[in-house]
């Protein structure tokens, strides 16, 4: 037993019940500059997260809790995550009808759930957290009470998540009823012979959906476009990003740390969720007009490309996984930062919004422009390396049948998907709609946002050595 | 006959527990009904995680139902909260009026 392990939760926790608690004596004029201060503070808490060297995996709670160097790395991106998201909603609190603070300690406590999941190590942990993360965003995706878009995502989240929380739950049971322990490092043990249990076959491939669905990966997507489209931008930010990358350290735990020999025979089962996921995304990203919704196709497109790594099935792709998570944090956080500024006089999100955007604003022009270049995977940005990996990860594998027509599914997918992301980049720069409209002024925080952006997909992009070095030795603690 | 009942059974139960809350979440188009169907799977896997725990002497199985219950209420808080906002705005608790955001 070792709680000390879990000192950065702690912190965020604490910085959380502390903002409400501000949130007493602040005056209302002042509340939303809490933002400012959560931020600073996650700031403090992810350098001192660097002091932390865990060579070999130390657990905590009786092996429930693990800390590694994969956790270590995703409790790090969640952070930075939460505070480029806490700056974009500073930016858009007073769209916000009221509790603006409660909006702040929301996102911490679902920053919890994430910084637990990137440590589960037991799968009554893998619930708990899932279901912190899902629970608060259940909220914050329905915060704008007096929008009924924004309720009516809320609600569509609600009655899906509930959904795939029920099979993850009885998937848990039947793998608790096979395996007789929840433990991941008792099942990893005890794994060759499990692997011939129907009952535990059948446990694992609910946890799987249930996991899918936090990811959007088909058939589990459904409910991606709508909540991105109606939830608050800054909700829409950190669901993108945080939940996306909280289902993916999971499936990476639970598939490629926990039963290995089991990933390698489903293998054409992932490729094939991974297949259908690319296709749906982008071909119905195609006549999307509106930018969040647009987003929210291209969220699941990505999903898929990482399923890529997933079904490779070795340490290559993990690794691939891990780098192309990174690079997809900044491209989306930035494309969201430009949306919340834009959007702020139209109400709307339609792609008209940000025609002749670079007339009346450079910055979010080329940020926004970056953004879906990088999402594209058009060197030298991000977004291209990423999709390289994952793409080189799985060709080792090309004598299984199949892996050929999963490479050329995920080709075509990139082709069709740049139609759409330049579609948008065309609209910036050569849109004619609104370059009469006054000039927009940038505050301070989310131009700090947009450059912090800009830099990472740029060094991602052109330094992939050391962040891939970052990823490979990150993904060793899932070698059994 | 005095069979005893077995782990067998309560597996059986459970699962045909399951099968009719996920029926009911698919077929019913009220808002409410579908979420008492949602807790009703939750809690074919807490029966299932009873009977195994009871029947493998594994009280880890117990103390998972505790925490599944504890969460679930939570849910359940929030979900009924944001279901009763929908209504109030609406005036509606159907799945078909949930179409302002298009398909």
């Amino acid at each position: 037993m070792n709680a000390s392990l879990l000192i950065l939760e702690y912190a965020v926790v604490g910085l959380a019940l502390a903002i409400l608690l501000l949130d007493l004596w602040v005056p209302a004029s002042c509340k939303a500059k809490l933002g400012h201060l959560a931020a600073f503070t996650l700031t403090g808490i992810l350098l001192a997260s660097f002091a932390m060297h865990p060579e070999t995996a130390h657990y905590a709670f009786k092996q429930s809790y693990v800390l590694d160097g994969l956790s270590l790395f995703f409790k790090r991106f969640f952070i930075l995550a939460a505070i480029l998201v806490l700056l974009i909603s500073v930016e858009f609190a007073d769209r916000m009808p009221t509790g603006i603070s409660e909006y702040y300690a929301l996102i911490l406590f679902a920053l919890t759930g994430m910084m637990l999941a990137a440590s589960a190590s037991d799968f009554a942990m893998v619930f708990v957290s899932l279901e912190l993360i899902t629970v608060t965003f259940y909220i914050l995706t329905s915060f704008q009470r007096n929008r009924t878009r924004s309720l009516e995502s809320g609600v569509k989240y609600l009655i899906l998540g509930a959904l795939s929380s029920a099979f993850m739950v009885y998937g848990i049971a039947l793998i608790f009823g096979a395996a007789g322990t929840m433990k991941f490092t008792a099942i990893l043990a005890s794994s060759a012979a499990l692997a011939t249990k129907p009952l535990f076959l059948l446990g694992l491939l609910l946890t799987f959906s249930g996991l899918a669905f936090k990811v959007a990966a088909f058939p589990f997507q459904i409910w991606a476009p709508d909540v991105y489209q109606g939830a608050p931008v800054p909700s829409t930010a950190f669901l993108a990003v945080g939940s996306k990358a909280a289902g993916f350290v999971l499936l990476l735990r639970v598939l490629m740390g926990t039963v290995p020999n089991i990933t390698a025979q489903w293998a054409p089962l992932l490729m094939l969720v991974a297949g259908v996921t690319i296709l749906y995304g982008n071909l119905c990203a195609i006549p999307q007009r509106n930018l969040k919704r647009l987003l929210g196709y291209s969220s699941i497109g990505n999903a898929g490309y990482l399923l890529l790594g997933l079904a490779a099935s070795n340490q290559a792709g993990a690794g691939a996984i891990l780098y192309y998570l990174s690079g997809y944090l900044f491209s989306v956080l930035a494309a969201f930062a430009v949306i919340s500024v834009v959007s702020r006089q139209t109400d709307d999100e339609d792609i008209s919004i940000v025609s002749g955007l670079h007339k009346r604003s450079p910055l979010l022009a080329a940020a926004l422009a970056l953004g879906f270049i990088s999402l594209a995977g058009i060197p030298p940005l991000a977004g291209f390396f990423g999709k390289f990996l994952l793409l080189k990860s799985i060709i080792p594998n090309v004598g299984q049948p199949g892996v050929a027509l999963l490479l050329g599914t995920a080709l075509f997918g990139i082709a069709v998907s740049f139609y759409y992301y330049l579609g948008v980049v065309r609209a910036i720069y050569w849109g004619k709609n609104n370059s009469d409209l006054p000039p927009i002024a940038v505050p301070v925080p989310v131009r700090l946002v947009l450059y912090v952006c800009i830099a990472g997909m740029l060094y991602l992009g052109c330094f992939p050595n050391s962040p891939l070095g970052t990823a490979t030795r990150a993904v060793l603690a899932l070698k059994p | 006959m005095n069979h005893p009942v077995g782990l067998q059974e309560y597996l059986i139960v459970s699962a045909a527990l399951f099968c009719l809350g996920l029926f009911g979440v698919i077929a019913r188009r009220n808002l409410f009904v579908i979420y008492m169907s949602l807790e009703l799977m939750l809690n074919a896997a807490n029966l299932a995680l009873v009977a195994l725990s009871r029947f493998t002497n594994n009280l880890d199985g117990q103390v998972m139902v505790l925490f599944i219950i504890t969460v679930a209420a939570a849910e359940v808080a929030v979900g009924l909260a944001l279901i009763v906002a929908l209504y109030r705005k609406r005036q509606t608790a159907h799945t078909e009026d949930l179409a302002s955001l298009k398909l």
